[in-house]
């Protein structure tokens, strides 16, 4: 599975880079997250409740970040397993570029599915991976300039 | 008597015997939902166990972690391999004789594996009990096509010994199983090479699963005090499977009692031996309570006993006129992690060696090898006898591209190479005496019906229509005529773990005249206890409807090898037809004294024994039977009963004519099936009705395999058709309409004739679908596509040849 988007964020780049470096404000983003602990500057690990379809999950995984791109892009590869309802790992590479006070953020996303996720999710997975990112960088907006929130 | 004026056609009908369309009478209580299945059983203090399955096709298991689960109130046990290990049962043999884990052991080998056994006071909290297991796996890379698992490096089963031969001889490759080969290799490949015309392809026969509407299941319980266990489950054997629970226990036989009630479908299912009965026999002692297991969807399609996935290559040859010189094939055959097919041992290709079909072929070769991959086990004999659908698809379809490569009509150069009704018996290349057949009758009878002349005329105008941009439909007629080889078998060619293939019917004659008949068979819809009751009213003239059928309790049946293979009627219903032979026998004897004349001078009369010229002198069954049990007749002790093992002299080798119809549209890739026509000859027919309406089933699950049906698997081992979302079965909607006909050439081996015919329409059904799709496009270059021909693939078919442009 691939996707790719491209998001404007109402802050500038530099504050854009920290908070995707910040734990507490990825918890805050990524939906279902509930926990997110540091483990070192490039690793963390999370704990992330899931629904895809009539799966509901709860995945523990571990990311590794790549910072050598900073402050204008940079990679994250991870992989996190829901017990009997599959697992995946996965990676993207995000660049951020400043418009102004704004910045244009892009990923491209890649995925592996496995187990029960992606037999019964197999129609359901793009679209839900489409909404769960969508909604990701909902929150993130949000955080990042939170007088547009309202 | 009051039936003294009844004519002998009058009493014969009244026994509603052999011919009779006689309605079925285990509906009264399946369409009113009164029939008792593996699942309505409910037991004092009953548990549910279910499995924790692996997620991953391959890989290791580094640690299984039960702690957390067995706190989920209500989780009484988890049991792993290393619970089982003491026991012995952490692996067990399959029918193949290959052997399967139980629960994994140090590794899985793909996907929905079984690695945990959770047992809990209910399914509810079983579930709960499954996503508290905590199972550390590490990946290991995954093979799901065999041509690479015998190129790769990578072992998928490190517990076989890598050089070591198998239970079939010689292994080439650490993910070999076996090669079998049946006819003459050097000879054939002369005779292609040297051949006027040779027609090569490739034909894979997809995998398929049977999915029955019921899924597999169990309820085990131990009785400690007595030592005794009974097993109900959705047995298609279950006479074979008290010998193999036996076997693998360590319980003797005449503690275990297994009992199949109701079976809501197996074809081919519900043969095998699976972890769940064993998980639920060891999970009963260990607890002393019943314990229940019962697949859901999704488990069932992902694990138990999947079809075909038979890769065949073949090359035809024949001479300028059309006549066929021989046939060379060699198959791949996919049998995933374990071999768990359910052969007879002797042939772990089945009978793949049918594969000359209909056709009199003088010279063949047949190679097949086994193979391992990441893949479920399984390679039942889906609704047909052992792999005979692969051989008459394979057939069917290398007929059509041989009439590409000669330029001829299909119809006409199967007729040129029919064996002829005169040849039988017929001794074939590769191996087997069909018993008897009249190929040319059928073919011309089912040509007739259709008016395969007109539908060639119009498909000619529909092709012109067609490029003069008047339509974008086109028009595929679909042939097939299949030769079925049923009825396994003679117990000195067939056994399955050395257990012979024989089967059994035991009778008992009630003094009042009724009687009930128990076989060692067991109906899973297809309406034993309607059919034998008339083989049995018309060998010892009592009614039908006075006679009970009881089957599946190996406390009550004799011993038999069960219901699969098309196998019932052809051994059972044989069994039925002598043991009532035996009980005419003694009858005529009682008669006999009875109306004080000397056996030889009675007769049998449809439902009496009748003094020979005096046919105003008779004694009825009814009498007779009374007579048996009630008045001393010197020399012949008192009672009624007989009881038949019957070891068939031969296989019965049912044939059909089936002709698909069908309209497809090149840009939406939809098909529209205007016509179905099959003829089946399955020898006597015991009664039409229950024959139409096999048919009609196992037409449409051949119209499901052709048309969309398919267990799919993408690169990481994922079941891609693990729910009824994905997996094609056909409901009303999709079924199109069927014309049924008939020819009768009786069996001359099987007593009463009968050949069977369960799954003659699945055989036969497959390559007239298939044949009809690559017909619509023969025209346009088509040779062959390969199944199933769902919208996007018959879409894929017209883009590829241009026709979108």
């Amino acid at each position: 599975m691939e996707l790719s988007d491209e998001i404007i964020i109402n802050a500038p780049k530099d504050k854009v880079y920290a908070a995707l470096n910040d734990p507490e404000i990825l918890k805050q983003c990524i939906p279902g997250c509930e926990e997110l602990t540091k483990v070192s500057d490039t690793q963390l690990e999370a704990k992330v409740a899931l629904k895809v379809g009539p799966v509901k999950a709860r995945f523990g995984g571990e990311v590794e970040l790549d910072t050598t791109g900073a402050p204008d892009a940079f990679s994250l590869t991870g992989q996190g397993s829901g017990g009997a309802a599959g697992h995946a790992k996965g990676g993207a590479d995000v660049t951020l570029e400043a418009d102004g006070d704004k910045t244009i953020l892009r990923y491209e996303a890649k995925a592996q599915i496995g187990g029960k996720l992606a037999q019964l999710g197999s129609r359901l997975i793009v679209s839900t991976s489409k909404k769960l990112a969508g909604k990701f960088f909902d929150n993130f907006a949000k955080v990042m300039d939170p007088e547009a929130a309202d | 008597m009051k039936d003294d004026v009844q004519s002998s056609d009058d009493r014969r009908a009244s026994l509603k015997g052999l011919g009779s369309s006689r309605k079925r009478v285990e509906d009264a209580r399946f369409t009113q939902g009164k029939g008792n299945y593996v699942d309505d059983i409910k037991l004092d203090g009953m548990l549910f166990g279910d499995f924790v399955r692996t997620p991953y096709a391959h890989a290791r298991i580094k640690s299984i972690k039960t702690e957390e689960a067995l706190k989920v109130p209500g989780v009484l046990a988890v049991l792993t391999a290393a619970d089982l290990e003491p026991l012995g049962l952490h692996w067990m043999p399959t029918l193949a004789g290959d052997k399967q884990m139980v629960l994994a052991d140090g590794k899985v080998l793909y996907q929905g594996q079984e690695v945990a056994f959770v047992v809990a006071t209910d399914r509810y909290a079983a579930a709960d009990g499954i996503e508290a297991v905590e199972v550390d796996y590490e990946e290991l890379p995954v093979i799901t096509d065999p041509f690479e698992a015998l190129k790769t490096d990578v072992v998928l089963r490190e517990d076989l010994e890598p050089g070591a031969d198998g239970a079939h001889g010689p292994r080439k490759h650490p993910n070999h199983i076996f090669t079998w080969e049946a006819g003459e290799k050097e000879t054939t490949e002369q005779v292609i090479d040297a051949a006027e015309v040779v027609a090569e392809e490739m034909v894979y026969y997809h995998r398929v699963h049977p999915c029955p509407l019921e899924t597999c299941g169990c309820v085990a319980s131990m009785d400690k005090v007595n030592g005794k266990l009974t097993l109900y489950g959705t047995f298609q054997a279950p006479h074979a499977i008290r010998t193999v629970v036996s076997l693998i226990s360590g319980i003797e036989e005449h503690n275990i009692r297994v009992v199949s009630p109701d079976i809501g479908g197996g074809f081919g299912n519900k043969v095998g031996a699976y972890p769940g009965y064993v998980c639920s026999v060891v999970a009963s002692i260990v607890t002393g309570k019943p314990v229940k297991w019962i697949e859901d969807r999704m488990d069932n399609l992902m694990t138990t006993a999947f079809a075909r996935d038979y890769w065949m290559k073949g090359k035809i040859s024949a001479t300028k006129e059309g006549k066929i010189t021989g046939l060379w094939c060699h198959t791949t055959a996919d049998h995933g992690g374990f071999d768990a097919c359910a052969d007879p041992t002797k042939f772990p290709a089945g009978f793949m060696n049918i594969c000359t079909g209909s056709y009199d072929i003088p010279t063949a070769y047949l190679a097949v090898d086994g193979v391992y991959t990441n893949k479920a086990p399984g390679g039942v004999a889906y609704r047909c006898s052992f792999r005979v659908t692969e051989a008459a698809y394979f057939i069917e379809r290398m007929i059509e591209v041989l009439a590409i490569e000669l330029n001829m009509d299909a119809a006409e150069l199967r007729r040129i190479n029919f064996i002829k009704k005169e040849q039988f018996p017929y001794n074939s290349a590769l191996g087997w005496e069909y018993d008897s057949g009249d190929y040319h009758t059928a073919w011309d009878k089912a040509l007739n019906a259709v008016g395969y002349d007109d539908l060639r005329k119009e498909q000619a105008q529909r092709l012109e229509d067609f490029k003069a941009g008047k339509t974008r439909k086109l028009l595929g007629i679909g042939l097939s005529h299949f030769t079925e080889i049923v009825g396994a078998g003679p117990v000195k060619n067939c056994d399955i773990l050395g257990l012979g293939m024989f089967d059994s019917c035991e009778i008992r004659i009630h003094p009042t005249g009724s009687a009930i008949a128990r076989l060692g068979t067991i109906s899973q819809g297809q309406g034993h206890a309607t059919t034998f009751a008339q083989i049995l009213a018309s060998e010892i003239g009592l009614p039908a409807d006075s006679i009970t059928v009881e089957e599946g309790d190996t406390d009550t049946a004799p011993y038999g090898l069960g219901t699969y293979g098309s196998r019932s009627t052809p051994v059972a219903g044989a069994a039925t037809a002598m043991a009532g032979r035996k009980i005419r026998a003694k009858a005529q004897m009682i008669a006999a004294f009875l109306l004080e004349v000397h056996d030889d001078d009675v007769e049998f009369d449809v439902d009496r024994f009748v003094v020979k010229g005096a046919p105003e002198k008779f004694k009825t069954m009814k009498e007779i039977a009374f007579a048996a049990y009630n008045q001393a007749i010197p020399g012949i002790e008192p009672g009624l009963e007989a009881v038949s093992y019957y070891d068939p002299p031969n296989m019965t080798y049912p044939f059909g004519a089936y002709i698909c119809v069908m309209e497809l549209d090149v840009d939406t890739g939809e098909h529209e099936i205007r016509q179905f026509y099959a003829l089946d000859d399955c020898g006597t027919r015991i009664n039409p009705m229950i024959i139409e309406g096999q048919v009609h089933g196992g037409v449409t699950e051949a119209l499901a395999i052709a048309m969309g049906q398919e267990i799919a698997y993408d690169e990481l081992g994922n079941v891609k058709t693990g729910t009824l979302m994905d997996f094609f079965l056909p409901t009303a909607w999709e079924t199109p309409h069927y014309t049924t006909d008939h020819t009768v050439t009786p069996s001359p081996h099987h007593p009463i004739g009968a050949k069977g015919v369960g799954e003659s329409p699945n055989v036969g059904g497959v390559p007239a679908f298939s044949n009809a799709v690559h017909d619509a496009f023969r025209p346009f270059g088509l040779r062959h596509a390969h199944m199933p021909h769902d919208h996007w693939r018959v879409w894929k078919i017209a883009n590829d040849l241009g026709l979108h442009s």
